[in-house]
């Protein structure tokens, strides 16, 4: 093989090494976004939904708490040294979106936990919850969209090209996937309608984040391929149909048996899809050298 | 006082002494035998138990100053390049990796928990987890001979002082004189690859830099490598936009349901 004149590589070569995280990763990504949406809707729904959505209210706090809590499990499955999790607190390093990440998720997940415990209690107990849940809603937005800025602070080309729109992909598919959950779950008229309303908003949101993620990264010839071929591309695609076709149904004017709960499943299953695309164009773009040097040699 | 090698490739006659010296004085893993058919290059890349990695180009480009015909050899000895903003560092959320007294990168093993992020955040594939291990590793610029006042053993070992190391402001300026040399000879092609913060802004230069005679792709080196952190504040900005647009969604969704 002898080196192309035009655009040489080192005998096609990764001029990176591929991410080594595992399948649990982009799994947090999806259960720790919908935590932290779910905390964050949690906090709306005490300050602004009154005892009529009291319920709701807890059921969002222990969507944030069991949501934080099994990413945390995933992210710990991923590490090679699986019993030194606890070093991820070792230090606080603000130049490392995972060393944030990592204190947003420790603080937010017992808030959130101890703020769904106490939402029944009374008194004294009763304001301790509430004030739980007002930090945990506050950290939930960084934990909703924190996954975005982790991704693209990486030399991987596909998502260091798309590093101002990943935020926003993961923050509105954070609360798409949360929409869709509460759709799959029981509830009353009033609760129906904040997730209906959430979902409209979130899943709309979610469609033009993708496109706009699409422009970041095809904006140099041979990057995009990445996120748009492969296993990747099939994800993506997969999950932007399953995102619409939620959307659609849950604005069609027809109403039969199991409706919501298929709009949910349909949104669940393209948040999924969702982060496994993305995960999966960051491996296939870090092994493409030339995705590497177009990248920077056009100066993205 | 910084400490850094300056390699110098067009004296690199592919020996692999320094690949042999790392591999014996830091105790690393074998690699396994591998027929890759890269030239005389069966180490492949940089990994968690290769530090030092001989690449081989067999390039039919002929080399100003040689008589070689349509041909000729580049070899180089690749190494971490101990950057002075490294992007594993600034990732590492254990703090495992750290800045020692010579200016060198270090991923101290008892503290790292494998957690992949320097993997992903290496603008040069440098830093590998290591998969029976399960922590990070990659050149420690002989951090324990350096204590000992011990020159790095790749450099050591290095028979035609192709590697050479010292005081990074030394190997500047002898980098510089070997160049101002070459060119004296017509070798036009050469030039110095990450030596400062000028030529290699995204880094702010590299402690262990390079003599190159070819683009740097055709050595598998970024053309322009960036530390990631510095363009992530963007991404930041991102983050609070969408942290705003979800606040207002839920306070919204909650709102209309009044």
């Amino acid at each position: 093989m002898t080196p192309s004149v035009d655009e040489p590589t080192y005998y096609d070569r990764p001029a990176l090494k591929e991410p080594v995280w595992i399948w649990s990763v982009p799994a947090y990504f999806y259960a720790g976004g919908l935590a932290g949406a779910a905390m964050t809707l949690g906090l709306a729904a005490q300050i602004a939904g009154g005892s009529r959505l009291r319920r709701f209210a807890e059921r969002c706090r222990w969507i944030g708490a069991l949501g934080g809590g099994l990413g945390s499990i995933l992210l710990i499955a991923d590490l090679g040294r699986p019993e030194r999790f606890l070093y991820m607190l070792r230090v606080f390093r603000p130049t490392s979106p995972m060393s944030i990440g990592s204190w947003v998720l420790a603080t937010a997940t017992p808030l959130s936990a101890g703020s769904a415990l106490l939402t029944r209690a009374s008194g004294f107990r009763r304001i301790l919850g509430n004030w739980f849940g007002i930090q945990a809603g506050i950290l939930g937005l960084p934990l909703a969209t924190y996954t975005g800025v982790l991704l693209s602070n990486t030399a991987v080309p596909v998502w260091q090209q798309a590093r101002r729109e990943l935020p926003l992909l993961f923050g509105a598919s954070a609360a798409a996937s949360l929409a869709s959950l509460l759709e799959l779950l029981p509830s009353n008229a009033s609760e129906r309608h904040v997730a209906a309303r959430l979902g409209l908003v979130s899943r709309g949101s979610e469609l033009v984040a993708a496109r706009l993620v699409e422009r970041a990264v095809t904006r140099v010839p041979g990057v995009g391929q990445a996120l748009i071929t492969g296993a990747a591309g099939a994800l993506w695609t997969t999950s932007a149909i399953l995102t619409a076709a939620s959307l659609v149904l849950s604005l069609a004017p027809v109403s039969f048996r199991g409706k919501r709960s298929l709009t949910g499943a349909m949104g669940t299953l393209a948040g999924l899809a969702l982060r496994f695309a993305v995960f999966q164009a960051g491996r296939a773009s870090a092994r493409d050298p030339r995705a590497t040097f177009r990248s920077q040699r056009a100066g993205l | 006082m910084p400490k850094g090698f300056f390699t110098d490739t067009t004296v690199c006659i592919g020996c692999k002494a320094c690949e042999v010296a790392c591999k014996q004085w830091n105790q690393l893993p074998e690699d396994g035998l591998f027929f890759s058919g890269m030239s005389y290059d069966n180490s492949v890349q940089l990994g968690a138990s290769t530090w030092r990695h001989v690449a081989f180009i067999e390039r039919p480009v002929p080399l100003s100053g040689q008589d070689n015909g349509s041909f000729s050899w580049l070899m180089m000895s690749d190494v971490c390049k101990h950057c002075r903003r490294a992007g594993c560092l600034e990732a590492c959320p254990t703090g495992a990796i750290i800045r020692t007294e010579f200016d060198t990168v270090y991923v101290q093993p008892d503290i790292c928990n494998g957690c992949g992020y320097c993997v992903a955040a290496c603008p040069f594939g440098v830093v590998d987890r290591e998969p029976k291990d399960g922590r990070a590793w990659k050149c420690t610029l002989c951090y324990d001979r350096l204590k000992g006042d011990l020159e790095p053993a790749c450099a050591k070992a290095c028979p035609t002082d192709s590697i050479l190391f010292g005081e990074v402001a030394d190997m500047q300026q002898k980098a510089r004189r070997r160049l101002h040399e070459l060119h004296e000879r017509g070798v036009v092609e050469a030039y110095l690859y990450g030596m400062d913060a000028e030529s290699q802004p995204g880094t702010e230069g590299l402690n262990a830099f390079f003599l190159l005679v070819d683009r740097p792709e055709v050595y598998n080196l970024p053309p322009n490598p960036t530390v990631p952190t510095k363009k992530v504040r963007e991404s930041w900005r991102s983050a609070a936009l969408a942290s705003l647009g979800l606040l207002a969604a839920a306070i919204g969704a909650v709102w209309s349901s009044r």
